[in-house]
């Protein structure tokens, strides 16, 4: 008895050790940047009953850690909790369908207009752009370098031995491969998919799939903010970025089914306007050396 | 009476547990209930403590019939105590074992201390009040569960099996402790057990149970010496028992003839219990109206006591001696020896 | 190697100078799975103390159900979960999903059946001989069961800690409900699940010990209670 009891007073200081420490700065350089790699804003108090906004996020804008450096803006200009959930397109998208999340920022134009058409969205916004890339092993096994993407994938299904890691989840970078494959005339399902072992189709998140190719020493299509967040991880690099095929538009929409419509446009509103647009387009320029997004807002693409 | 138990029935998943039982305690008595395991002994307890209920038959407590439920049932339970076969000790310590079924009553602390005390000085178990339960030994396990129960001063106290598994020595201090304490303290014992030398070492009163059924219920003496049956005779563990021929009061058994104390016809069986035989160099005056002379057979221990078979007329015959008798008769097998005893000490049945 | 090294290392600095972010989450994990294992100790202890004290048609066939729902698959709960609390589902007007509340549900439907079951073998364990001497000595009913109660306590706590195990190393229920939004429903599972995947090896590591930690402790606990106490029959 006696024994248990100081093993729970040890967990309970344990709990409130964690709370001390909630509100003191990092103290290492290692803490702070994983402070900000993790992006977990610790003021908030845990479970803390306020406002909230939900933005449902293609994994691309959250990996690259654009949300994690606009959220605390909105948060202070419109005094709200935003809850950033990452997924990809398709399930952003189906969550935006069932009234889960208020606003949507996905990048897959088609099921964009479809969304609206079917009364879910309001309207389509685009707010940046960039491209895809197709990366690969530095010694390009395939030798695609220097195609335009159809070439490229038509290659790599003749070669029948080069790795091809797919997301394989229905996200907006999916949606844009099987675009590809279409275009180069094969059919995703039939051809594609059955065509053996070497395509891959990973199920996850873009990160996760670039790791997943990385250590497979395999091609993958990404968009360019996550590619270059994650490249000092990985040995891979572009081998083809050429090609109309490989523009990658982000679009923000605000969610028919919204419990709140005004935030909601806010958000829209905070996307597209001048300030946040040209934040948007600075955004990583400094710690890559390139732009990872072209702002777009007003733009008809 | 303290506890009457009229034709008692139960039933456990369709096997007939309890066919009809008829018992009755006297109140004060020290009452064994004996059978071979699995005759219904522990069933018929758990009914008299008052823990489970027949499907039929009556039970009385005192001459009141008692209720099927309720507060009158709780009140009459509390006035029994029961130990079981193997007994389960609370968490705590050997005194806080003790004092729960005090405390639930609802007596005050200091009368509880009192009895407490009290009760482990009963049992042998000074100095084990602060001592936890899962310390305990297996002898002083039974111990403090009899004190647990005892110290609850019940008019009827009810043991089941209490012996079981003990080793002899434990075994003997145990009953020797019940018995002392049934004495002084005068309230009436209903053991179980399957071991008749443990019913004989502290019964006044008792029953044999066979197959959900009594067999036969009396005094000790009675169960020791005059089974009303076959099964009786060889459960109390009687030997000389002989299918015989009866004619008016004497019985043939082969070439013998047997004097007894019943005028009886036909065939059955008689018993001579082995410790009312006496042994004589020479033949003996005496009234007795047995008088054999036969040859020693052989002379085996047991126990402390002496088994000698006598052959006489072709039928051989158990006589229990003691030692110092043995050490008297210098007789070594072949030797010729008179045998004698009373024809009121022949069992028939 | 040296990577995973280096890693480690930080980690175990994060962990020593008390890391606000690794400590916010782990803190928030603790507070979400003792939430549920509370609320589902108030439902479910009682619920299993009622089944081993009723007697009913099925009871057997009942146990033996809550019983092979102890390894019932987060994911599935989780699934489960969402489609009861999304917004387009029977309780979605309560606005539940994606908040911590929604994965104190799910955490709750998930150990139910343990901390019922547990509770129930707790109980049984303890014996029908320890409810027979109760009342051979006098007990009614009620204090019958309060007495079997007391004396399966720490058995009971068992079933208690292990839900809190379960509850505070699962993922599936807090992904899937939770969403893993930063400072809100991020807990130590997801926010591994999360910095694996992006290559964050060495808060992802901090973060692996913290919760090694806490099973650890749950595991250790138990062994105390189990042996500690379990002697004392």
């Amino acid at each position: 008895m006696k024994r248990s009891l100081a093993v729970s007073l040890f967990l309970l200081a344990f709990v409130f050790a964690g709370c001390g420490e909630e509100s003191e700065p990092p103290q290492t350089a290692e803490a702070a940047a994983a402070v900000e790699k993790v992006s977990e804003s610790a003021a908030t108090p845990p479970m803390a009953r306020v406002e909230r906004l939900r933005v449902a996020t293609t994994t691309s804008l959250y990996d690259t850690g654009l949300w994690g450096y606009l959220e605390p803006m909105f948060e202070d200009r419109f005094d709200v909790e935003l809850d950033v959930l990452y997924a990809g397109t398709g399930k952003a998208i189906d969550w935006g369908k069932r009234g889960d999340v208020d606003v949507i920022t996905v990048h897959s134009r088609a099921r964009e207009e479809l969304f609206v058409s079917e009364g879910y969205g309001v309207e389509r916004v685009p707010f940046a752009y960039n491209y895809f890339l197709i990366v690969g092993p530095a010694d390009d096994p395939a030798g695609i370098s220097g195609m335009n993407p159809e070439e490229a994938f038509a290659v790599l299904m003749d070669n029948g031995e080069a790795i091809f890691v797919s997301r394989g989840d229905d996200s907006g970078t999916h949606g844009k491969e099987k675009s590809i494959w279409t275009a180069a005339g094969f059919d995703y399902d039939s051809d594609v998919r059955t065509a053996g072992a070497w395509y891959v189709e990973g199920g996850s998140g873009m990160g996760p799939t670039l790791v997943m190719a990385n250590e497979m020493q395999g091609y993958t299509l990404s968009d360019i903010g996550t590619y270059l967040a994650y490249q000092g991880d990985l040995d891979l690099v572009p081998i083809v970025d050429q090609g109309d095929a490989l523009l990658n538009v982000y679009s923000v929409l605000q969610v028919e089914a919204s419990g709140n419509p005004e935030l909601s446009l806010a958000l829209v509103e905070f996307l597209t306007s001048p300030d946040i647009q040209q934040l948007i387009g600075n955004y990583g320029l400094e710690v890559y050396g390139i732009q990872l997004f072209t702002p777009c807002a007003g733009q008809e693409i | 009476m303290i506890l009457q138990m009229k034709n008692i029935r139960l039933k456990r998943e369709k096997n007939r547990i309890l066919n009809g039982v008829s018992l009755d305690v006297p109140e004060g008595c020290f009452f064994v209930l004996m059978g071979p395991t699995g005759c219904g002994k522990t069933t018929l307890l758990r009914l008299a403590g008052l823990l489970d209920r027949p499907d039929s038959g009556k039970i009385l407590f005192k001459g009141t019939s008692l209720p099927r439920k309720g507060k009158n049932l709780l009140q009459t339970r509390r006035r029994i105590a029961t130990m079981f076969q193997s007994p389960v000790m609370f968490r705590g310590t050997v005194s806080s074992n003790i004092a729960w079924g005090l405390k639930i009553r609802g007596i005050p602390k200091t009368e509880i201390i009192r009895r407490v005390e009290q009760i482990l000085g009963f049992v042998g178990l000074d100095g084990f009040a602060g001592r936890y339960a899962s310390t305990l030994s297996g002898g002083e396990k039974r111990r403090a569960a009899l004190a647990r129960a005892l110290v609850l001063e019940p008019e009827l106290l009810i043991l089941d099996e209490p012996t079981t598994s003990l080793d002899p020595a434990f075994k003997r201090d145990l009953l020797g402790r019940m018995k002392e304490i049934h004495a002084r303290t005068g309230t009436t014992f209903l053991m179980a057990t399957h071991d008749f030398t443990d019913a004989l070492a502290v019964g006044t009163v008792g029953a044999v149970m066979r197959d959900g059924l009594i067999e036969q219920s009396g005094s000790m003496d009675d169960i020791l010496f005059k089974p009303d049956n076959h099964f009786m005779a060889s459960f109390t563990g009687v030997r000389n028992i002989f299918p015989a021929e009866f004619q008016g009061f004497k019985a043939r058994i082969r070439e013998l003839s047997i004097a007894h104390a019943e005028d009886r016809h036909g065939h059955g069986f008689l018993a001579i219990p082995p410790e009312v035989i006496v042994l004589s160099l020479s033949p003996k005056i005496t009234s007795e109206r047995n008088r054999f002379t036969g040859v020693v057979k052989s002379i085996e221990r047991n126990g402390t006591n002496w088994d000698i078979v006598v052959e006489v007329a072709g039928v051989s015959l158990i006589v229990a001696i003691t030692t110092g008798a043995l050490n008297e008769l210098f007789i070594t097998p072949g030797s010729t020896i008179h045998l004698s005893f009373k024809a009121s000490a022949v069992h028939l049945f | 190697m040296t990577h995973l090294f280096e890693a480690f290392n930080i980690a175990l600095r994060m962990i020593v100078t008390g890391d606000s972010v690794v400590f916010s989450i782990a803190l928030r994990t603790l507070l979400i799975a003792s939430t549920s294992t509370l609320a589902a100790t108030l439902l479910f202890v009682p619920l299993g103390c009622m089944v081993h004290f009723s007697t009913f048609r099925g009871k057997r066939l009942a146990v033996g159900f809550i019983q092979t729902m102890y390894s019932v698959p987060t994911v599935f709960v989780g699934m489960l979960v969402f489609l009861m609390v999304s917004r387009s589902g029977p309780i979605g007007g309560m606005g539940l999903l994606f908040s911590p509340w929604a994965i104190i549900l799910g955490e709750i439907v998930l150990i139910a059946p343990i901390i019922t079951g547990l509770t129930i073998s707790a109980l049984q364990s303890t014996g029908k001989c320890l409810e027979d001497t109760a009342t051979a000595l006098g007990a009614g009913r009620g204090i019958m069961i309060l007495k079997v109660l007391t004396e399966a306590k720490y058995t009971m706590l068992t079933s208690v800690l292990m839900g809190f195990g379960r509850a505070v190393s699962e993922v599936g229920v807090a992904i899937m409900v939770g969403g893993n939004i930063s400072g809100y429903t991020r807990t130590l599972t997801t926010a591994i699940a999360l910095g694996v995947g992006k290559g964050e090896t060495a808060s992802s590591i901090a973060l692996g010990l913290i919760l090694l930690f806490l099973a650890m402790m749950v595991s250790i606990v138990v062994n105390l209670l189990q042996h500690g106490h379990g002697g004392e029959k």
